[in-house]
């Protein structure tokens, strides 16, 4: 009987360039071509859309065209090159950690292994250190002495039209989520390199539309969804109708409502898409019960930002549209929702760009008189350092009983952990609402969580098994806590990984729901005034009535 | 001495070298091969648990109903890669050449390879279930998408409107799914 040997099994599956050769690599990581195939690229930007944000005040997104990665001829202007070669000096000017970010790795590899992409593929290009080096070896050809010398010798490569290539697939690999930072000795951030690639990339027209669409939908009514205002106070009031017919108290609120002490805003997604509406409600329960002054605001109908999953122009002039309103209806400041880039921005960016926000007031709680000093310059407040510091002052009445239906584990959002430290303010709100949680493993959460594998815009359907392979860090976690614990709910506070890990969990890990913080909290608030209009809530809001 | 005996003895080397195989099916293979911790190491772990034991199964001739757990473990992950859907099976198949390799190597044990038929007969159930979990899979990624759909965050892009979602297309579509 013949066997066939190994080599041969191999050979006899894997024909041309493909993951599965078996074989070490024998080109060097610079020689081997990106190839776009359907699945693993996400479509690229319509030619109305980017039109449409090239038009506006303040933002450049040119060569819009109809085009597909798939095609060997990308449409890109003629001087492309000098387009992205200037573009890359007027950034190395302007953004001094650029410069120092791609001066200073030594190549020592401990961030190497600490991408979900490269854990999910196995693709060395997706290891941080390589994906900087994808714009590294420009930098060094084209900006240093060596590299103008010695060229690929010193590690440099000229500019191409494959090297371009290259950037969108890696840079539409990267959730610039920041895991790779924090294992960094240098502490450089791979996230904002992305941000670089993919600033670049625009100055040539080289975008995707689930990005550029949000984006121009937010720029146009002031959310992603593109809802109309009417249509934005609609859906917010059904949600209203459903906390009365749910709890039997019916929550007040108000749009617009100038002179209100607060601006609420959250992400779109709360009062649109399942599961997010859960979370909503939650909300409007929270506020009932300690009587809020605040307001719903149907122009900054988003918290969430794609410009920064864009450029900086974008994502400056999407932030600036929160502090406008405040500004307009002359709150004292703003609370914001369970998002994730939101807080970020907010975090990172708002205060260089927008900030400080000297025409509205240093956050203090009506409620217990904690005044927030960690948003002294940007005053808006996170929604769950707020309940957590109701829940301290014990200013909310809560029944745990009403989470006896989960069994939770908590998910730490990119952004919130690692961009802003709000680590322990969700787990104490978790200790007061639900009887039982437990934490995934240590190195998957808090600092070193696992991203939901769909952030900074990569939440599309044509990349699916993309964004499955890249969650598998996170859904192994999550796996280990259900066979082990019996985990059947997965909280968060972000709105991209509600929707996101919804679907990573029903690949990996269906029997485990995923619900936002908020959600919780508004299942276990007991109203006083709520008598006996209440259902029986066995699945808390989800219930069906 | 026998085969039986013989597994037990090879367990170890048999399986590394299965292991080592497998993942050598990815390009930059040599952390998933190193890294021990299930949770740095997602997949190299899985990969390494799974076919451990797999190969118990095969080599006891448990019930081949059981071979579904391990082999979905792989699987499952294997179907979200670029791979074909012979690449990723084809792994599962290395091991009939491996053990035969490693017990052939062996002088006092070299006799044992012409019994391989029960073993290999059982590599090949669990190839075939392979195939059937790897359409599953498949299948229920298409699922995914079209929850996702359903769900309502598609209209992130292509509609003006919620109202978009009433509209008769949308509906059609919705409900054919
Ligand atoms: S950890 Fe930092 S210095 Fe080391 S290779 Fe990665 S980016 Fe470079
Ligand atoms: S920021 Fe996140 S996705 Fe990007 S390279 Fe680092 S670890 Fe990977």
């Amino acid at each position: 009987m013949s066997v066939p040997k190994l080599e041969q099994l191999s050979k006899s599956v894997a024909q041309g360039p493909s993951l599965a050769t078996g074989a070490v690599p024998t080109q060097d990581w610079m020689d081997i071509p990106a190839v776009f195939k359907s699945g693993n690229y996400a479509y690229p930007a319509k030619k109305d859309k980017v039109e449409y944000l090239n038009s506006q005040k303040g933002l450049y997104f040119p060569n819009a065209r109809e085009w597909s990665p798939e095609d060997d001829d990308w449409k890109l202007p003629e001087d492309w090159k000098n387009i992205i070669l200037n573009g890359l000096k007027e950034r190395l000017d302007k953004f001094r950690s650029l410069k120092i970010f791609m001066d200073c790795c030594v190549r020592c590899g401990a961030c190497a292994d600490k991408c979900h992409f490269f854990l999910g593929t196995g693709d060395p290009k997706n290891m941080p250190v390589l994906r900087a080096e994808l714009l590294r070896s420009v930098y060094r050809n084209d900006f240093t002495l060596g590299g103008k010398i010695l060229g690929k010798m010193a590690g440099g490569r000229e500019m191409t039209v494959g090297v371009l290539k290259e950037w969108f697939m890696y840079s539409y690999q990267c959730t610039e989520c920041r895991r790779c930072s924090v294992f960094c000795p240098y502490g450089i951030d791979t996230a904002e390199i992305t941000m670089m690639l993919r600033e670049l990339l625009h100055l040539v027209g080289v975008g995707i539309n689930w990005i550029l669409e949000p984006a121009s939908n937010s720029n146009r009514t002031g959310n992603h969804m593109g809802l109309q205002p009417h249509t934005f106070k609609d859906n917010v009031e059904f949600l209203v109708d459903d906390v009365e017919n749910l709890t039997g108290v019916r929550p007040n609120i108000s749009f617009n409502r100038k002179g209100a002490e607060i601006l609420f805003i959250t992400p779109s997604a709360d009062v649109f898409a399942e599961p997010g509406l859960y979370t909503a409600m939650g909300y409007m329960i929270l506020f009932e019960a300690i009587g809020l002054d605040y307001t719903w605001s149907t122009y900054a109908s988003e918290g969430g930002n794609f410009g920064l999953f864009t450029n900086n122009e974008t994502m400056k002039k999407l932030n600036a549209k929160m502090y406008a309103e405040a500004e307009r209806l002359g709150v004292k400041y703003i609370i914001g929702g369970e998002c994730g880039h939101m807080w970020r921005v907010l975090h990172q960016y708002m205060d260089t760009m927008n900030g400080p926000a000297d025409f509205l007031e240093v956050p203090v709680s009506p409620i217990t008189g904690t005044k927030f000093q960690n948003a002294a310059s940007t005053k808006m407040v996170h929604i769950t350092e707020f309940t957590a510091d109701l829940i301290k002052h014990g200013k909310l009445k809560l029944d745990k009983s009403r989470n006896s239906h989960v069994k939770a584990t908590f998910h730490d959002s990119c952004n919130t952990s690692r961009a802003m430290g709000l680590l322990d303010e969700p787990r104490y709100v978790l200790d007061h609402v639900v009887d039982n949680w437990v934490e995934m493993p240590e190195n998957t959460i808090r600092e070193q969580t696992f991203c939901c594998g769909s952030g900074t815009g990569l939440n599309t359907d044509e990349i699916m098994e993309l964004r499955m392979r890249s969650g598998y860090p996170r859904a192994n976690a999550v796996q280990y806590v259900r066979d082990k614990f019996d985990v059947n709910t997965l909280a968060c506070v972000c709105a991209i990984d509600r929707a996101t890990l919804t679907s990573l969990n029903n690949y990996w890990t269906p029997e485990v729901t995923v619900c936002g913080l908020t959600e919780l909290v508004g299942n276990a608030i007991v109203q006083e005034n709520e008598g006996e209009n209440r259902a029986v809530l066995d699945e808390g809001l989800r219930t069906m009535v | 001495m026998d085969l039986a005996e013989a597994f037990r003895n090879y367990r170890e080397t048999i399986v590394g070298k299965w292991v080592d195989y497998t993942l050598s099916t990815y390009t930059s293979s040599d952390f998933f091969k190193r890294e021990k911790d299930q949770f740095a190491n997602p997949i190299g772990a899985s990969v390494r648990e799974a076919l451990d034991s797999l190969f118990v199964m095969m080599s006891k001739g448990t019930d081949p109903v059981e071979f579904k757990g391990p082999v979905e473990k792989i699987i499952k992950i294997r179907a979200v890669q670029e791979f074909t859907p012979a690449q990723a099976v084809a792994p599962l198949n290395a091991v009939k050449h491996i053990t035969r390799e490693v017990l052939a190597a062996d002088k006092e044990r070299a006799v044992f390879v012409k019994d391989l038929y029960d073993f290999e007969f059982n590599v090949d159930l669990a190839v075939l279930a392979a195939f059937d979990i790897y359409m599953e899979s498949r299948e229920r990624l298409y699922k995914v998408r079209i929850a996702e759909i359903k769900s309502g965050s598609h209209i992130l892009t292509d509609s003006k409107c919620p109202s978009k979602l009433l509209n008769e297309e949308s509906q059609e579509f919705l409900k054919s799914v």
